[in-house]
């Protein structure tokens, strides 16, 4: 019977290619401040800052979201510096206390940050987890919320926790 | 503010989600393979994303989820989307286990057979990193263990003998509860449940600590009324009780801290002062040396002291352990130890039986080597020596070897044979009723060979089967031989006989927001005494196992903010004394009025107003129908 069951076998997704999918997805969920959201047309800029562990995969899954007319576009940056327009940002630095950085340089802007880190500094609005051997998400949504973002309940209850707005 | 056009441009995009998932469905699943034969993840709805197995490149993240090994997973989510309001209870999701309610109080928890609430004794259970069976008897007393349910990330299940890396008593099956990182649960939580038959109160709080650290405070108490009389004596049964603790996680450079500890006290509704009450504290460190390698060192202190009636024991276990794991080339290899020592004391006013001497303490002593190499990139081999050594036996050598073969990423198959003992317990050893019975110096330890097969693995993008095969040969299990006529009894080790059976489950995600699965265990024992022995008991160690298990559950997701859980359970009738076959039904509806609100309703064992679980002639009530309705705030 297993061989039949082979047969239609599809092979079984790496950790950073769901991660991959999600990112783009997550633009979705959230509610921007007026003066932050894109023109019409224009597209929601997905940053990756600092070290890219996605590669092609993530330019794959941004092609396919369409999110009321606008494309999601991806962008790749060393450093924070070069971060402006991004609307969500994947960070991860060489070190924890990188990632620290990076993140203190998007702080006041209105930029939903992800990480990998799940504490600390270096720890984003939403950050991924593996519960299961399936990779799922910790939403922030104070932090998001002190930037004026807001986080749909679709996508929060789909979190494998969230830290509430005051 | 402007709440309200936010939330109707959610329904919005919940909409737009809901279409593109449609789109999914109506496609060939040939269509939806890319070119690597990595499935088109874009194509996914995001709750699909989050329901899909991965390929995990972290070792220490990768828990169990691609062990040869029959495991099943019961996620925080199920638990939360579940009506129980007991660890207990919610071990009923796992289809690899049979759990029986006795009374309102105690549960007869089993993998592969020897149900029974005395003889439920081949089990090993953790409760972060906590062993939780007794020596007094090797059981679990599960009425002590009463968790915040919503502090509980996850409960891996394994049904067989766990292999090298799970500490004493993992003969059978091994349950591993794991709770939150206190750095995922900050905020407050509150639950309420009023019901028919029980109400319960739990409430969390977790603070963040300067920038790598947190706490997280909890409380949880529970008033359950006593059960309609079964097969055993009208006791009172009804129990309530409280637990308070605490758990801090602290992470720096590649080390975490974690510290925690707890309080309990229960009450039963017999005698005034009856009930139990303990705590426990552990401390773990957690060290990633390098990319390559990690350390993990644990220690805890727990004790526990229990009064019902005339009876009281108490037990304060100091528990040391140590695992070094490392990736070297095509080998993973893990190597620990574990020094244990128990002191307990059994007092009894009811009856003839005592322990002698009544007090005593116990060392238990491991020490373990696993490697597990890839022989190809599909196929790895696991062998692994655990040497145990108890005060009640002298060292055994439990070897286990195990095949994975991994055709590709979404199946594996997997084989295993192994050697487990259960080590003589306090009662084995101890238990004296002059003059029926006398103390049984020589028990030996109770053996196992386990052969088992298995095949885990997604055929389709919304699939997921996992079935397994085993076949167990067993050896010196407990007997009360008769030693002169007509007295003394002495017990004896002269059982022997196998076992074997089938455990299969599936999950399919029929619509994104649909989920359904399914479960079934099928269990055959066949044993014997050994030429010339007797049993004075009639095999009463060997439990009473109904032959088939079959559980259905379904996940609804109704919009964005409810919530519709349900279950069926059909379990084949016990033997002697003979109960029924019974079905049962329960149900959860759960409405997540905003975020910081969630309201819900849920009923068990909807299609009777009672059915009999246990057969235990001193113990047995009847387990009602119950509905109770409830609240969860988080702030």
């Amino acid at each position: 019977m297993w061989l039949a069951l082979a047969g239609l076998a599809r092979a079984q997704p790496s950790e950073e290619a769901v991660k991959a999918a999600f990112l783009p997805r997550f633009a979705r969920y959230v509610v921007w401040p007026a003066a932050a959201v894109p023109e019409p047309v224009a597209p929601f800029h997905l940053c990756v800052i600092g070290r890219d562990p996605f590669g092609r995969m993530l330019d794959q899954a941004a092609a396919g979201e369409v999110i009321d007319g606008r494309r999601v576009a991806v962008r790749r940056a060393a450093s924070a510096g070069q971060s402006g327009g991004c609307h969500l940002a994947f960070v991860q630095g060489g070190s924890p206390q990188e990632t620290a950085r990076l993140l203190l340089a998007l702080r006041e802007r209105p930029v939903l940050t992800v990480t990998d880190a799940r504490a600390g500094p270096q720890r984003g609005m939403i950050h991924f987890t593996i519960v299961g051997g399936r990779v799922r998400f910790f939403i922030d949504e104070a932090a998001a919320s002190d930037r004026g973002l807001a986080i749909s309940s679709r996508l929060l209850a789909l979190a494998a926790g969230v830290r509430q707005r005051r | 503010m402007n709440h309200r056009r936010l939330s109707s441009l959610f329904l919005g995009c919940t909409a737009l989600a809901f279409l593109s998932a449609g789109r999914v469905a109506a496609q060939e699943p040939a269509e939806l393979a890319s070119l690597q034969g990595v499935p088109d993840l874009s194509q996914l709805s995001i709750e699909e994303l989050a329901q899909l197995p991965v390929r995990s490149a972290s070792k220490r993240e990768e828990p169990l989820s691609a062990a040869p090994t029959a495991l099943y997973v019961i996620t925080g989510e199920e638990i939360a989307r579940s009506p129980a309001n007991s660890v207990t209870e919610v071990l009923r999701l796992a289809p690899n286990l049979q759990v029986q309610q006795v009374n309102a109080r105690d549960y007869a928890i089993s993998a592969r057979g020897f149900n029974g609430y005395e003889t439920s004794n081949k089990l090993l259970v953790l409760l972060d990193g906590r062993s939780l069976y007794s020596t007094l008897h090797s059981g679990v007393f599960w009425e002590l263990r009463q968790p915040l349910l919503e502090d509980i990330e996850q409960i891996e299940v394994i049904s067989g003998s766990g292999g090298t890396l799970y500490g004493p008593n993992a003969v059978n099956g091994v349950i591993n509860i794991t709770t939150h990182d206190a750095r995922d649960t900050l905020g407050g939580l509150v639950r309420g449940t009023l019901g028919s038959n029980e109400h319960t109160l739990g409430a969390r709080y977790g603070f963040a600590i300067g920038a790598n650290s947190a706490l997280r405070i909890h409380g949880n108490a529970f008033d359950r009324d006593g059960l309609r009389d079964g097969l055993g004596p009208d006791i009172d049964d009804g129990y309530s009780g409280y637990q308070l603790g605490f758990r801090l996680d602290s992470g720096f450079g590649g080390n975490v801290l974690t510290l925690q500890g707890n309080l309990f006290e229960n009450d039963s509704d017999v005698l005034a002062g009856d009930g139990d009450r303990g705590g426990n504290f552990t401390l773990r460190w957690r060290r990633e040396i390098d990319a390559r390698s990690s350390l993990h060192v644990q220690a805890y202190y727990d004790h526990f002291r229990r009064r019902f009636q005339l009876v009281a024991d108490a037990l304060e276990t100091m528990d040391l352990e140590a695992q070094y794991n490392r990736s070297q080339g095509a080998h993973e290899i893990v190597a620990g130890f574990g020094v244990r020592t128990t002191r307990d004391q059994f007092v009894n006013n009811a009856n003839a039986f005592a322990l002698d001497p009544t007090s005593r303490r116990l060392w238990i002593l491991n020490g373990f080597v696993q490697d597990r190499f890839a022989l190809t990139p599909e196929l790895s081999l696991t062998l692994g020596l655990k040497l145990e050594r108890s005060s009640f036996s002298g060292v055994e050598l439990l070897p286990n070897l195990r095949v994975a073969w991994h055709p590709d990423p979404g199946h594996l198959l997997w084989a295993a044979v192994s050697r487990a003992v259960r080590t003589p317990s306090r009662i084995d050893r101890n238990l004296v009723a002059a003059p029926f019975l006398v103390a049984a110096t020589e028990f030996r330890s109770e053996k196992l060979i386990a052969f088992e097969a298995g095949y885990r693995g997604q055929p389709s993008g919304t699939t997921s089967v996992s079935v397994s095969v085993f076949f167990n040969l067993y050896d010196d299990i407990r007997t009360a031989e008769l030693i002169a006529i007509p007295l003394p009894v002495r017990l004896s080790n002269s059982l022997t006989g196998h076992s074997y059976g089938v455990e299969a489950w599936g999950n399919w995600q029929a619509l994104p927001w649909w989920r359904l699965s399914a479960g079934v265990s099928l269990l055959g024992k066949s044993f014997r005494l050994e030429p010339g022995t007797t049993d004075t008991t009639g095999a009463a160690a060997l439990g009473d196992d109904p032959s088939y298990q079959a559980l259905l559950r379904s996940s609804m997701n109704l919009g964005d903010s409810v919530t519709l859980d349900a279950g069926l359970r059909a379990v084949d009738g016990l033997e002697t004394p003979a109960i029924p076959a019974y079905v049962e039904a329960d149900a959860r509806l759960g409405w997540r009025v905003s975020d910081h609100l969630e309201l819900f309703v849920a009923a068990s064992n909807l299609l009777h107003r009672t059915h009999a679980e246990s057969n235990d002639t001193n113990r047995a009530q009847l387990a009602e129908r119950s509905v109770h309705a409830g609240t969860r705030l988080r702030f």
